[in-house]
Parts: C-alpha cells; sequence; structure tokens
C-alpha cells in the first residue's frame, strides 16, 4: 500500500466550518490507515476487539492534534507511532506476551479455489513461513510488518525509536531468513551444486 | 564483487541515494548472480506478504461500524475551537472572549473542592502486578497523548464519579494517580480529573511521572517506593525529587 497522503488536507476554513472540515479530513484517513493500523495492531498480539478501540484512540487523538494546529507532516507515519505506543500500553495491561504474529498466522485459510495439492503445498509453505517469523526477534517482525504496511524505513524508525541504519539492517536479516525458507521450497541448492 | 543483501534491499525499496542506486543498477545489468539473489529476495517478500495479507485481512470487521463510531465520538469532543485570528472575527472575538471569561469563572465556582489531588476515597490509587522490564519496555507518553490513553467510557465515570458535569474540553486530564508507566492499574480507583488551570495541574504531574520512571528505569528509586510516593502525595514527592516548593 503506498501510504502517500491521498486525501486533500485543510488548509484554510472560516470558525463555521473548520470542525466539519476537520471531521472530514480525519475521517478520510480513517477510511485510509484503518485496515493498515488493524493489521499491525494484529501483528502486534492485540485482540480486534482492543486493536479497533486503539484505532478509535488513534484518530481521536489525530482529531485533537489538527484541532490543536499541529504538524500535519506525515500524518499516517503519526498514526502508526501513536498506535504503536498505545499497543505497548495494552501489552503491559493484558499482560500479554509479545510476538504473537505467529498466532495471527496459526489460523490458516487456504485458497478455496487451488486443488488439494495445491491446497496442501501451499500450507507448509506458510507454516515454513511461520516458523521463521517465529523466531525473529520482535522488534525485526515490526518493522516487517510496517514495511508491509507501506511505510518507508525512517517512517519505520520514527514508529520505533530506532535508527535508520536499525531499520535497514533489520529487514535485511529478516528477507535473508524468508530467502533461506524459500531456498529450501525450491531446492535452490541443489540447482547450484548441479551447475558447478 | 558482489552486492549485499542490504544494497539489493534498498535497492528494491527505493531507498538508496541517487549515485549509489546508479551503482547498483550498473551492476545487475551486469551480474547474473547478482540479478538472482534479488530475485530470491524479492520472492521471500512475495511470499511474506501473501500470508500477511491473506490471514489478516481475513480477520478485519466491517468499516461501517467503526467509521460512524469515530464520527460520533468526534461530534461528542467538538468543543470551541482554537481561537483563528481572524482581523474581521475580531470584534466578534472580543464578545466571545467576554463570554467566556464569564462561564469560566462560573464554571470555576462549581468545581467541587480542589482537585490537585484526588479523593482518597474515590482514587486510592491500584497497581497491577509487573516487573521493572514491563515498565521501563514502555515509552514515555507525549503530552498530546497522556489523557486519550484512557477511554471515553471510562473518562466519563471519573467525571462522573467527581460530580463534574459538563466538563469543559482541555480543562482537565482524566489522569492516573499511578501512572501506567509505573505501573498503575487500568482501574477508576486509579484515576481522577486533573485541572489544569492551577498551580499543582496535570503538567506538572507529567513531569513527576516522566522523573520518576527515569529514576525507577535507571536503577535509582525501586518501583514500590515511587508507586507508594506518588499514590500518597504526589506534591510532596515533585517537591522531594525537583528540590523545590514550587513548580518548576
Amino acid at each position: 500500500m503506498d501510504l502517500e497522503l491521498s486525501v486533500p488536507l485543510v488548509t484554510t476554513a472560516t470558525t463555521g466550518t473548520r470542525h466539519s472540515r476537520l471531521e472530514e479530513e480525519v475521517v478520510a484517513l480513517f477510511d485510509q490507515l484503518r485496515g493498515p493500523l488493524l493489521r499491525y495492531l494484529l501483528s502486534f498480539s492485540i485482540d480486534i476487539a482492543d486493536a479497533e478501540e486503539i484505532v478509535q484512540e488513534v484518530f481521536l487523538a489525530l482529531f485533537q492534534h489538527l484541532r490543536n494546529g499541529k504538524s500535519r507532516s506525515n500524518l499516517p507515519a503519526w498514526t502508526f507511532a501513536v498506535a504503536h505506543n498505545l499497543a505497548l500500553k495494552n501489552r503491559v495491561r493484558t499482560q500479554r506476551q509479545p510476538a504473537a504474529l505467529p498466532d495471527t498466522f496459526a489460523d490458516f485459510h487456504p485458497d478455496r479455489s487451488a486443488d488439494p495439492e495445491e491446497q496442501a503445498a501451499g500450507l507448509q509453505r506458510q507454516q515454513r513461513l511461520l516458523a521463521v517469523v517465529r523466531a525473529l526477534p520482535e522488534q525485526d517482525q515490526c518493522c516487517l510488518s510496517l514495511r508491509a504496511e507501506g511505510l518507508r524505513y525512517r517512517d519505520i524508525a520514527t514508529v520505533l525509536g530506532i535508527s535508520l541504519g536499525s531499520v535497514a539492517a533489520s529487514l535485511e536479516r529478516s528477507l535473508a531468513r524468508l530467502a533461506r525458507a524459500d531456498d529450501t521450497r525450491h531446492g535452490s541448492n541443489q540447482r547450484r551444486s548441479a551447475c558447478t | 564483487m558482489h552486492l549485499t543483501d542490504q544494497d539489493l534491499i534498498l535497492s528494491a525499496d527505493g531507498e538508496l541515494d541517487a549515485r549509489r542506486a546508479a551503482e547498483v543498477r550498473s551492476h545487475l545489468d551486469a551480474c547474473w548472480s547478482c540479478r538472482t539473489r534479488q530475485a530470491e529476495l524479492q520472492q521471500a517478500v512475495t511470499d511474506f506478504m501473501r500470508a500477511y495479507r491473506s490471514e489478516l485481512d481475513y480477520r478485519l470487521p466491517p468499516h461501517a461500524g467503526p467509521r460512524a463510531l469515530l464520527k460520533a465520538q468526534m461530534d461528542q469532543r467538538a468543543g470551541p475551537a482554537p481561537a483563528v485570528p481572524y482581523r474581521t472575527a475580531f470584534a466578534g472575538a472580543l464578545i466571545a472572549a467576554s463570554i467566556t471569561a464569564i462561564v469560566f469563572s462560573i464554571s470555576l465556582m462549581r468545581m467541587p473542592g480542589d482537585l490537585s489531588k484526588p479523593k482518597n476515597t474515590l482514587t486510592p490509587g491500584e497497581t497491577r502486578a509487573v516487573t521493572i522490564d514491563d515498565v521501563c519496555r514502555l515509552q514515555k507518553p507525549r503530552d498530546e497523548d497522556r489523557s486519550l490513553y484512557v477511554p471515553v467510557s471510562l473518562r466519563q465515570k471519573v467525571f462522573s464519579e467527581y460530580g463534574i458535569r459538563d466538563a469543559r474540553p482541555n480543562a482537565y486530564e482524566v489522569d492516573y494517580l499511578i501512572t501506567p508507566e509505573l505501573g498503575g492499574a487500568d482501574s477508576i480507583r486509579n484515576l481522577w480529573p486533573e485541572p489544569y488551570s492551577i498551580m499543582w495541574n496535570a503538567r506538572v504531574k507529567d513531569e513527576l511521572e516522566d522523573r520518576l520512571h527515569d529514576l525507577v528505569c535507571e536503577g535509582k528509586l525501586d518501583l514500590t517506593t515511587a508507586q507508594r510516593e506518588i499514590s500518597t502525595d504526589w506534591i510532596a514527592a515533585y517537591k522531594k525529587y525537583f528540590h523545590t516548593d514550587r513548580p518548576l
């Protein structure tokens, strides 16, 4: 998903219309970002009811932020940063263990259009992937999920409070591991040895 | 000399500067080995994205209900917007300011006693079971986020318990007596409406919370002591830890 802001920003407004235009702006961002934020929170081990509540709080915070005339710079990344902090707080409150991305994937939903053999292969592939993701440090899982939601490296760094270099290193580590899992699937080690 | 995985990933993600990006493109034009590796990494991205999206999208509830709820909550929060400095509105603003001053005076007269500290019977403070690691993993909240940590429904209950009706927006922070960053519980027994308009106000307490959190995470103060001091008399704790008799 491209997280470039695709809704018009309110730049001027009369006092009478300012509130409703801010509301429209926040709702437009909600339409654009609710899905990505919910997915990120689910991947963060937050259950769906809590995730919905956090998303509501994020957009009410955004509403207040804009009403106070604060910065409009990169609002999508701002919402992810607020959601991330609320998710950390939720986790401490509910005493949930980190790294629940794999649990999220535990209920596999196969492609109904595929034949049974393909479904079984798909299930195996996802289970292998699951094992790889489960083994990743939590910060690496967060980087992966945020990148999957279309955040640029500098935004991921801001959300997680880490350096740009750490984001690059994290994604390199994660993708290298996922690629190794893929190597096993394709038997590429065999292919390389056959070429020598 | 082949490209590193990081170069290949940064290149695919458009995160390289122009000069390095050109170098990487030029190398890839010439090197089958690196192109193969780039394809493997791209396949890993594809596999991850397929699993991530297909599984998580399946779990997302319909959009319309939460959208309507958000709009209703924004309407509920709609109070007087921050002043807009239009010259043409200057006269109107003066009148509005006079009215606001009168309303504010009335609301101060109605304010239910000194709320710089909570009523002990309503808000004795409550903690949850946490370790030092738990609290130190939490980032300190930004000022504008603090009161938003408390769900709207709980905020309303707190106002109701303290007998405050028609609380003006931004007049209070529904504040944790023992902040979550020090292991405070999300319980009505740990929340009170703390005014912003008095000397020992919510922002001053926020500074104390940050200071105690730092001391606990630096190992200079144990968590139980921090919880006890902030819940017993947070103003006394502020004076103790900031070495002052007045807010800084």
